[in-house]
């Protein structure tokens, strides 16, 4: 699972403290009127694209925070030449919120080895909430990524509820069964 | 309604080559499953309703409100009916006494014969196919959906809507063979407003480019984003990849669009637009040579798609081969997806 290139995975006080980092861009999230979920990808303690959702302002319901933050690494590799299969195997993503199934899926098909989130996720949980894409078989969508869930989680949830308490003013009358 | 229907099931499959099917939820699919139970003879036929209303109260069968209890026996002629009388389940010994059951009366004066075991269908069924099937077990209502019926019998879609379908998958099998030229994966995708029959994104698979999560899907769902004054990505080198400009975009347009394949789940289509501009790809269909994977099915999900229509299955494919993310009951939003739309055509681009 990508161990092979050098990879080190990161110690607990590490985690924590990218987490932190992750939370304040889901703050930010919260305050542009987006959901709040922040990520960071983090290449050989190296921030390499950090994220927050960009569904409203790009009118593209894909814009999650991961996908915006891959494209910060894709990015990146292509303005230092970098080959991105090389570096998307050493990334660790922290997100705030457990990836969903599109995101689990993206990551995947990077290749990427860890996800360390916050809370779980679950209305569109890609990690075990709904679906478990990131342990699945699946041949021909890149390969499965560990998940350690659970940091910072109950911040996490609060700034998704003050969220969803607000509601969005963009989005069409919501026909989201709540889960209870 | 009723006329109609029965026209188009008369009507041939004119000139087409493909058949398409819809990929329904594995409740839909599955064999029909049953549970033991006891039954027995109505002897005396005066006592029906007293029967019926003392087994209500004593075997209420809650979770089984599908269930007929009482079916009239056409061959056997010493009794007309039959009744249930439990599951084998309710008992615990799996052993029946009608003393014990009717302890006041008497068995045999309360019109009852000798009870016997059955099976009976667990749920009511969801299609024809499976209420033909639970009802030759026990008498089931079944609330028929005329369109999933008549979309399992390849009835769904007459000639006019046939011819259609196949422009929109022609012109995904165009761009992907664009694609393709580029040194692309040869997959096409096309979006339509099924209130217009106008299209509104074309996109081929841009994934070994510079970017390796853009498979056609995403580039279509962007392409859209674009049309409504967003979008996230440079499609500049990709000049087979275009969008058409919502400028302005008459309300109601959008929201006429047809009742869809599952109508159990709600989705109304209101909300399809914004202050009068439609929404990401609330009430849009997808057309798209080949199964998307996980990543873009849930994408679709996220971007509202109305219905997908594909050629040929994926290995990984998310919409019918892996998973079915689109009748995901835990998911909120479904989406109807039919597959085999020029299914040798498409198979072809892949060699």
């Amino acid at each position: 699972m990508g161990e092979g290139g050098g990879f080190r995975p990161p110690e607990q006080h590490e985690r924590e403290q990218w987490m932190e980092t992750a939370l304040s861009m889901a703050k930010e999230a919260l305050e542009n009127g987006e959901v709040p979920v922040g990520c960071l990808m983090v290449y050989r303690n190296e921030i390499l694209g950090q994220g927050r959702n960009e569904v409203n302002e790009t009118k593209n319901a894909t814009r999650h925070a991961e996908m915006v933050a891959i494209d910060q690494v894709l990015e990146w590799c292509h303005q230092r030449d970098r080959d991105q299969k090389e570096v998307f195997e050493q990334v660790v993503l922290y997100v705030t919120v457990e990836p969903c199934i599109m995101c689990a899926a993206a990551l995947r098909l990077l290749n990427i080895p860890l996800v360390v989130y916050g809370c779980e996720n679950e209305r569109f949980g890609g990690c075990g909430s709904v679906l478990n894409i990131s342990k699945d078989d699946l041949q021909q969508t890149g390969t499965p990524f560990q998940c350690i869930g659970g940091y910072r989680a109950n911040e996490a949830v609060e700034l998704l509820k003050t969220f969803y308490k607000a509601e969005n003013p963009n989005a069409p009358k919501s026909k989201v069964r709540k889960k209870q | 309604m009723e006329p109609q229907c029965k026209k188009r099931k008369t009507r041939t499959l004119g000139t087409f080559t493909w058949e398409v099917m819809p990929v329904l939820s594995d409740e839909k699919l599955c064999e029909v499953e049953l549970v033991e139970a006891f039954a027995a003879p109505i002897i005396n036929k005066k006592q029906t309703s007293y029967l019926i209303k003392q087994l209500a109260s004593l075997y209420p069968l809650n979770n089984l409100p599908h269930i007929k209890r009482v079916r009239t026996c056409r061959d056997k002629s010493d009794h007309p009916l039959e009744i249930i009388i439990c599951l084998l389940r309710d008992i615990p010994n799996r052993k029946l006494s009608l003393s014990d059951l009717f302890r006041e009366g008497k068995a045999d004066g309360i019109g009852l014969g000798e009870p016997f075991q059955v099976k009976i269908p667990a749920y009511q069924p969801l299609t024809r196919f499976q209420f033909e099937t639970a009802s030759q077990h026990w008498p089931t209502t079944f609330r028929e959906n005329k369109q999933v019926t008549d979309a399992l019998q390849g009835h769904l879609f007459n000639t006019e809507e046939k011819a259609k379908m196949q422009t929109f998958m022609e012109k995904a099998i165009e761009v992907a063979n664009f694609g393709k030229k580029m040194g692309m994966e040869p997959v096409g995708a096309v979006i339509v407003n099924p209130a217009t029959d106008e299209i509104v994104a074309v996109g081929h698979d841009c994934r070994n480019g510079p970017n390796p999560l853009l498979h056609a899907v995403m580039v279509c769902i962007d392409l859209v984003a674009y049309g409504q004054g967003g979008g996230a990505f440079n499609h500049n080198k990709y000049p087979y990849c275009y969008f058409k400009t919502v400028e302005s975009f008459p309300g109601d347009y959008a929201i006429n669009i047809g009742k869809s394949l599952l109508p159990s789940d709600d989705r109304s289509l209101r909300g399809t637009t914004v202050n009068g501009l439609p929404y990401i790809c609330t009430g849009y269909d997808l057309y798209v040579s080949r199964e998307p994977c996980v990543m873009c099915a849930m994408a679709l999900v996220h971007s509202r798609i109305r219905r997908v229509f594909y050629a040929t299955p994926s290995p990984d494919g998310a919409l019918g081969t892996k998973y079915k993310i689109h009748t995901k009951k835990d998911l909120n939003h479904h989406y109807d997806v039919f597959k085999g739309l020029m299914e040798d055509e498409c198979q072809f681009l892949l060699s």
